[in-house]
C-alpha cells in the first residue's frame, strides 16, 4: 500500500539557521520544552552554554554562560523530567550537572579524566530506563566511567585497560539494554576501529569488534529495551547497524553495512518515536535519513547448529546537504516527532523538520 | 585489538545501585579476565539470545507522576510496543503495551494489544483486550473487527458475524471485515462440518499509532503495510493467501459454487441425479421424457443448446430444476449434436471428472475432442463445452497453461461462454496473471453478476493490482470486453421460486408505482405550467388530482396552496399549508404561504409568527422581510384599535414573482422543480448545478435532469459534478441520458459520457456501484452502440463503454 510517489517521501526542510560567535560541539533539545542548549567553545578559549527558545520560525538566544573551561559535550539522559539538568563533560575532563535555571554553579562536579571527555551519555532519567540514573562518559585517557549523580567523586564503574596496554582514544559512549532495573550496558567506541560493549550487570566485558576505522559515533535504537540494534559509525564513511538480539558465541552479533556521505559518519540519532528510522550527520555538511529493514527471521542455525542472527537492510529515505563543513551533533526533539537541531562546524545551529516520518 | 577489561573498581559506600549486591558478589571477575585473555572457548557455549521479554515489567509505578508526564510515558511505551510488534516479537510488544495500560489505559493501547495477542493466537486474552477497549468505547471499529477475528477462531460464527455487521454498518466499504465476513457467512451457511479452510487466517494487522490523532488511523495502516508487496508483515498473512487459494480450488467442488459447478453435462446435476437414482430408476437406459424431448430437439442446434444453457445455469446455482433428467449413469446420453460415440466419451468424462479423476476424464475429453474433428461435425457449441470440459481437468491438476488455452478455443467458439471465461480467470489468477485474471472476472460478472467467486476474485486482485501497478492500475489493464445483452444471463430458464416470485411482485409494484410516477409527474408539470401561465383554477385541478396519486407529496401541497392563495381562497390556502408542515415540519415556502393565508385571513399574529420561522431559516428571505414589516405595522394597529383589524385595503398577492425569488434562494428542497431548473437551466457553479440535479433525482425526474444536462456544456460537467459524484447521481444521469438526451442528440450523451468518466472519484463510485445501476449503465451503452452517427463510430463506443463497465 505504500505509494511511492516523490512526496510522500519524507522532507528534510531547514526551518532555522543561526550563526553563532563559536565553534558548537553539541546541541540538545531540552524535553518538554521548545528550548535546546548548544555547547562549545569561544575563540579566547573558555567554554560556552547557550539556550535558544524557538519561537515564531526564529530561533531566539534565551541564556548564554561563559565557563572557564571548552565544553565538548551534553546530555539531559539522568535527569528527571522536572528538573531538566544537563549533564556535560569538557575539555579539562571535567563532569559537571548544571540547572539551566541558575546555571552558576554546578549542581555536580567531578575531575572524571585526565585528559578531554569526548562523549556522554544517560540513563535512567526522563522515564527512560527503569533503576538508578547514571551517566557514561568516555575520554581521550582511554577510560569509560559510570556515574552516579547522587554520589560523589568515585565512578560506579570504571572500563580501563588493563596496565601495560595502550591507551585508545575513546571517542564515543552510550547507554543500552536498560530494560528492567537490573540490566544494562555500555558500548565504547574507540578511534582505532574498536566497539566494546560492556555488561553493566555482570561487570563484563560482553562483546568486542573492530570495524577498521575509527569509531565517532555508537547508538542504540533504543536504551530502555531489551537491546535491539546498535549503530556504529566510521571514519572513512561507513556505518554498521548490528542486531543485538542473537549473540553466537564466536560469530558475535551480524551486521550490515552502508557507505555514506563520502566522508567521515559524525552522528548518529535514532528517531526516538521510531527505533527504525535513523539519521547520520556527515563531514561533507549532509543528513542522511535511514530505514532499517527487519528480515523475515531474525536468527538462523548455523552449520553448527547454534543460533547466528541475521541482518537485515536499509533504506535511504531522504538527504540533504546543508553545508560544506561537517555537521558534528544531531539531536531529534523527544517530544515533537521530525523536530530537529544540529549544528556543525560552520558555526551555526540550525532547526530542521522532518516531515512525513508517521509513513515511511 | 587490545583488551580493555572493566575494572571493578566499585565503591560500596554508594548509596544506590542500580542492581542487587549479590549479583556482584557471585561474578568471579579474574575468571572472566581470564576467559578473555585465552580466548580460549572449550565448549562453545549457546548463542545469547536478548529476547527475554518475560523479564520486563509489565506494571510501571507512576503513582508520583504528574499526568502530563503519565500520559507521556504511556504514549511511549505504547510507542515501544509497537516497534516490537513490527518486528514481528509479539510477546514483547504485549509486555510494553501492558506497561503502556498500567500507566493509563487507552482504546489504541487495548486494540494493539488485542492484535498482538491475537498473533500469539492467545485467543482469551484477545477477546479480554477488545471487551476492555469496547468497553471504554462502545462500537470501536478495530475493536470489533479483532473480536470478530477472534470469535472466528473461536468457532463462533454468528457473533463474528454480527460484529463484523455492525463494521460494515458505519462503514460499508471495509474491505477486510467484508471479505471476513463473507468467510464467516460461508462458515455458517455451511451444515456440514467440512471446513477445508480450517487454518485460514484473516489477520487486521494495522497497528495504531495515536489513537487520538483520527486522520492518523489511515498512515498506521501504512506503516505497518509492508513496503515491498512480496514481503508481508506477519507470517500469518502470508499464510492466508495459500489458504485462500485452496479456497478457491473448493469453491469448484462445492455444488453451491456459483457459475462453476464442475463439467458441463446434461446430468451434471448431482444432487438431482442422486436423488433420481434413488427414487427408484432401475432402468439404466431409460430415457425420460425431458431427455426425449431433447432428442428431438437435437436435430436443431438451437434448441440443444438452450437445453444445456439451461442445465448448465440450473446446475451452476445449485437449485434442484426438475427440467434435465438423464440419469447420472447413462452414459450413452445424447450430448447435443454429437454422434453417439462420442458422446459416451463426453459422458465418461463428466463422470470421471465428477468421481475426482481428473486425469483419466481429461484423456476422455481429448478423444472426444480429436472424434470431433475427425468427424468434421459443425457444432460449435458441443465444441466449446469439451474443450471447456477439458480446461476443468487442467485446471484440477494444476495444469494452469492448457487449461488457458482450451478456454480460449472454447470461447473462440462461443463467445462470452461463462464457464470457460470464469476457469480461464482462475488459471489466470493461479499463474499471477492478476490483469488478464481480472478482465476475465470482469467479464463473467458481466454476464452473470451473481457469480460470487468473481466478485470475491475481483477484490483480491484488485488489491493486489493496486500493490503491482500503484494507483493507476486500470489504466495499464486490458480493455475489458463489453457483452452483449443477448449473452448476459437473467436465470430466465430458471423456474420461479418463491423468491424470484416475490421479486417479480417487487418489480410490478414498482413498475405500477414507476407508471404512476410517470402520471403524477406529468400531472404536475401540467399544473407548474398553468401557474405560470396564470391559470390557477386549471393548476389547482391538476394538483388536487396529483394528491389523489401520491397524498404524501408536500411540493404538491405547498404549491396547491399557492393556487388558493391567487384565488384568494385563505382557509383552503392555509389548510394545505397545514397539511405540508405535517409532512415536511420545516418546509420553508409552506410557512410563508401560511403566512400569506394567515394575512388574508387577517390573522395577523399567526402572520408574523410564520414569517419569523421563514426568516429564521433563511435570514435572507426578502419578501418575507418586507412581509413581516407590513404585517408587524397591521398587527400593531389591530392591538391598538383592540378590534379586529379594519380591512383599509385589500391586501394585494404579488407571488408570482416572490415565488420565484424564494425558489431561487438556494435550498433543498425539491418543490417545484420545473421551475428550479427552468431558472438554473444555465448553471454557471458547481452549487448551482449542484442544487438542480440533486432537486431532480430527489424527485426521480429525469426529464429535468435531461434538459440539465442538455444546457450543460459537456466539458463543464465533470467539474460541475465537481466531488459530489455518488453511485446514485452516475446511474440517475445514465437514466436521464438513456430516457431523454438519447433519442434527440446522441451526439451529446456520447460526449457527456466522454467526460462524465474523469471526473473526481468516478472509478470509485464506479466500483461501489449495485447490480441495477450498472444495469443502466449497460443498457445505455447498448442503446448508444447501435446509433448512427458522423460524430462517433462504434468503436469509441465500445472504448468508451470499457471505461465504465
Amino acid at each position: 500500500m505504500s505509494m511511492s510517489t516523490p512526496l510522500s517521501k519524507p522532507q528534510i526542510i531547514a526551518h532555522i539557521q543561526k550563526s553563532l560567535n563559536y565553534t558548537v560541539f553539541d546541541s540538545k533539545w531540552i524535553p518538554s520544552s521548545a528550548k535546546f542548549v548548544c555547547l562549545g567553545n569561544f575563540p579566547r578559549g573558555t567554554g560556552v552554554m547557550q539556550i535558544y527558545e524557538v519561537q515564531h520560525g526564529e530561533a531566539q538566544l534565551v541564556k548564554e554562560v561563559e565557563k572557564p573551561k571548552p565544553i565538548k559535550c551534553g546530555t539531559f539522559g539522568a535527569t528527571s523530567l522536572q528538573q531538566r539538568h544537563i549533564a556535560t563533560g569538557d575539555f579539562d575532563g571535567n563532569l559537571n550537572i548544571w540547572n539551566l535555571e541558575m546555571p552558576d554553579v554546578p549542581v555536580y562536579t567531578v575531575k572524571a579524566h585526565k585528559e578531554i571527555v569526548n562523549s556522554i551519555d544517560g540513563v535512567g532519567g526522563l522515564g527512560i530506563g527503569d533503576g538508578a540514573p547514571e551517566i557514561i562518559t568516555g575520554s581521550r585517557d582511554g577510560t569509560v566511567k559510570v556515574w552516579d549523580p547522587r554520589q560523589k567523586d568515585s565512578p560506579v564503574a570504571n572500563m580501563e585497560p588493563v596496565e601495560g596496554e595502550t591507551k585508545r582514544d575513546c571517542w564515543t559512549v552510550a547507554f543500552g539494554h536498560a530494560f528492567n532495573d537490573q540490566d544494562r550496558c555500555v558500548c565504547a567506541g574507540y578511534d582505532n576501529g574498536d566497539i566494546k560493549l560492556f555488561d553493566l550487570r555482570n561487570m563484563s566485558l560482553r562483546w568486542e569488534t573492530n570495524i577498521k576505522n575509527g569509531v565517532c559515533c555508537v547508538e542504540f535504537d533504543r536504551k530502555d529495551i531489551n537491546m535491539n540494534k546498535l549503530v556504529a559509525t566510521s571514519l572513512e564513511g561507513k556505518f554498521h547497524v548490528f542486531d543485538m538480539r542473537t549473540q553466537h558465541p564466536t560469530k558475535g552479533f551480524v551486521s550490515v553495512s552502508e557507505k555514506a556521505h563520502k566522508s567521515t559518519v559524525w552522528q548518529v540519532r535514532h528517531l526516538p518515536q521510531n527505533r527504525d528510522i535513523f539519521m547520520t550527520a556527515g563531514g561533507t555538511g549532509n543528513l542522511y535519513l535511514w530505514k532499517y529493514e527487519y528480515p523475515a527471521q531474525r536468527s538462523k542455525k548455523d552449520a553448527d547448529g547454534g543460533d547466528v542472527g541475521v541482518a537485515g537492510s536499509i533504506s535511504l529515505l531522504q538527504n540533504v546537504t546543508l553545508s560544506t563543513q561537517p555537521i558534528a551533533s544531531l539531536d531529534w526533539s523527544p517530544d515533537k516527532q521530525g523536530l530537529c537541531v544540529c549544528s556543525g562546524f560552520d558555526q551555526s545551529v540550525r532547526v530542521l523538520i522532518v516531515t512525513k516520518l508517521n509513513v515511511v | 585489538p587490545q583488551n580493555s577489561v572493566p575494572n571493578g573498581r566499585r565503591n560500596l559506600s554508594k548509596c544506590a545501585l542500580p542492581r542487587d549486591y549479590r549479583e556482584w558478589d557471585k561474578f568471579d571477575v579474574e575468571k572472566e579476565c581470564a576467559k578473555i585473555d585465552e580466548n580460549v572457548v572449550n565448549t562453545d557455549p549457546p548463542a545469547i539470545l536478548n529476547i527475554g521479554y518475560p523479564k520486563i515489567k509489565t506494571k510501571v509505578d507512576v503513582s508520583l507522576l504528574p499526568q502530563q508526564e503519565k500520559l507521556l510515558l504511556a504514549n511511549r511505551e505504547k510507542d515501544k510496543g509497537n516497534e516490537a510488534f513490527r518486528a514481528k516479537d509479539y510477546g514483547e510488544a504485549v509486555a510494553y503495551y501492558s506497561r503502556s495500560l498500567s500507566i493509563i489505559p487507552t482504546v489504541a493501547a487495548y486494540n494493539n494489544r488485542a492484535q498482538a495477542q491475537i498473533n500469539l493466537k492467545n485467543w482469551h486474552n484477545a477477546m479480554k483486550d477488545c471487551q476492555r477497549a469496547l468497553e471504554l468505547e462502545a462500537g470501536n471499529m478495530k475493536a470489533l473487527l479483532r473480536r470478530a477475528t477472534v470469535y472466528n477462531h473461536m468457532g463462533n460464527f454468528q457473533l463474528a458475524a454480527d460484529d463484523l455487521r455492525m463494521v460494515l454498518r458505519d462503514k460499508p466499504h471495509n474491505a477486510t471485515a467484508t471479505q471476513l465476513l463473507s468467510e464467516v457467512e460461508k462458515k455458517l451457511s455451511e451444515s456440514r462440518p467440512e471446513q477445508q479452510c480450517k487454518g485460514k487466517k484473516i489477520l487486521i494487522q494495522e497497528v495504531e499509532e495515536e489513537d487520538d490523532n483520527s486522520n492518523n488511523e489511515t498512515t498506521a495502516q501504512q506503516t505497518t503495510c509492508p513496503v515491498q508487496p512480496s514481503q508481508p508483515v506477519g507470517g500469518e498473512e502470508s499464510s492466508a493467501t495459500p489458504a485462500e487459494r485452496g479456497d478457491m480450488g473448493n469453491a469448484q467442488k462445492k455444488p453451491h459454487g456459483r457459475g462453476d459447478g464442475g463439467p458441463h453435462s446434461e446430468s451434471n446435476n448431482s444432487h438431482h441425479g442422486h436423488w433420481r437414482g434413488k427414487g427408484g430408476s432401475s432402468d439404466k437406459y431409460k430415457v425420460t421424457q425431458e431427455s426425449k424431448e431433447k432428442v428431438a430437439n437435437g436435430s436443431s442446434k438451437r434448441g440443444s443448446t438452450a437445453s444445456v444453457q439451461g442445465d448448465q445455469s440450473g446446475s451452476g446455482k445449485g437449485t434442484p430444476v426438475g427440467g434435465n433428467a438423464a440419469e447420472t449413469v447413462n452414459l450413452d446420453a445424447p450430448c447435443g449434436a454429437l454422434p453417439p460415440p462420442l458422446s459416451r466419451l463426453k459422458n465418461e468424462g463428466n463422470l470421471l471428472f465428477k468421481n475426482g479423476q481428473f486425469a483419466d476424464a481429461l484423456e476422455k475429453y481429448s478423444q472426444a475432442i480429436q472424434g470431433y474433428t475427425d468427424t468434421g461435425l459443425d457444432s460449435p457449441e458441443d465444441l466449446c463445452i469439451l474443450y471447456s470440459n477439458r480446461a476443468a481437468c487442467y485446471l484440477k491438476d494444476g495444469n494452469s497453461q492448457d487449461c488457458i488455452q482450451d478456454c480460449t478455443r472454447a470461447l473462440e467458439l462461443q463467445p462470452f461462454s461463462l464457464k470457460p471465461l470464469l476457469r480461464r480467470a482462475m488459471a489466470y489468477e493461479s499463474l499471477e496473471r492478476y490483469q488478464k485474471a481480472y478482465v476475465d472476472y470482469k467479464t463473467v460478472l458481466q454476464i452473470d453478476i451473481s457469480v460470487q467467486a468473481a466478485h470475491d476474485s475481483v477484490n483480491r486482485i484488485t488489491r493486489l493490482l493496486i500493490e503491482q501497478d500503484g494507483t493507476e492500475w486500470r489504466e495499464k489493464l486490458p480493455d475489458i470486453p463489453l457483452v452483449p445483452l443477448s449473452a448476459q444471463q437473467h436465470r430466465r430458464e430458471e423456474p420461479p421460486s418463491t423468491e424470484v416470485l416475490q421479486a417479480r411482485a417487487e418489480k410490478a409494484a414498482r413498475d405500477a408505482e414507476r407508471k404512476a410516477q410517470i402520471h403524477f409527474s406529468a400531472l404536475k408539470q401540467d399544473g407548474n405550467d398553468f401557474v405560470k401561465k396564470g391559470l390557477y383554477q386549471d393548476a389547482l385541478g391538476k394538483y388536487t388530482e396529483c394528491l389523489k396519486l401520491k397524498p404524501e407529496e408536500c411540493a404538491i401541497y405547498t404549491n396547491r396552496a399557492l393556487c388558493y392563495l391567487k384565488l384568494e381562497r385563505f382557509t383552503e390556502a392555509k389548510q394545505d399549508c397545514d397539511a405540508a408542515l405535517k409532512l415536511e415540519p420545516t418546509n420553508k415556502k409552506a410557512f410563508y404561504r401560511r403566512a400569506l393565508a394567515n394575512k388574508g385571513l387577517k390573522d395577523y399574529l399567526a402572520c408574523s409568527s410564520d414569517l419569523q420561522e421563514v426568516l429564521q431559516q433563511d435570514p435572507n428571505v426578502q419578501e418575507a422581510e418586507k412581509e413581516l414589516e407590513e404585517v408587524t405595522v397591521l398587527l400593531r394597529q389591530s392591538l391598538a384599535n383592540a378590534s379586529p383589524a379594519k380591512p383599509r385595503k385589500t391586501v394585494p398577492i404579488t407571488e408570482v414573482e416572490d415565488d420565484e425569488a424564494i425558489t431561487a434562494v438556494p435550498n433543498s428542497e425539491s418543490s417545484y422543480r420545473g421551475e428550479n431548473i427552468s431558472i438554473n437551466l444555465q448553471p454557471t457553479n458547481a452549487y448551482d448545478f449542484g442544487q438542480s440535479l440533486n432537486a431532480a433525482r430527489c424527485s426521480r425526474n429525469t426529464a429535468a435532469c435531461a434538459e440539465l444536462l442538455a444546457s450543460t456544456a459537456p466539458e463543464m460537467l465533470p467539474q460541475y459534478l465537481s466531488s459530489q459524484l455518488d453511485g446514485h447521481t452516475i446511474s440517475f444521469i445514465m437514466e436521464a441520458l438513456d430516457s431523454h438526451l438519447l433519442e434527440k442528440d446522441p451526439t451529446l450523451v456520447y460526449q457527456h459520457l466522454n467526460h462524465l468518466h474523469t471526473a473526481d472519484r468516478f472509478s470509485v463510485v464506479l466500483m461501489l456501484l449495485e447490480k441495477d445501476e450498472r444495469h443502466h449503465m449497460t443498457q445505455l451503452f447498448e442503446h448508444l452502440s447501435v446509433v448512427e452517427s458522423t460524430e462517433f463510430t462504434k468503436n469509441d463506443v465500445q472504448n468508451l463503454a470499457n471505461k465504465y463497465i
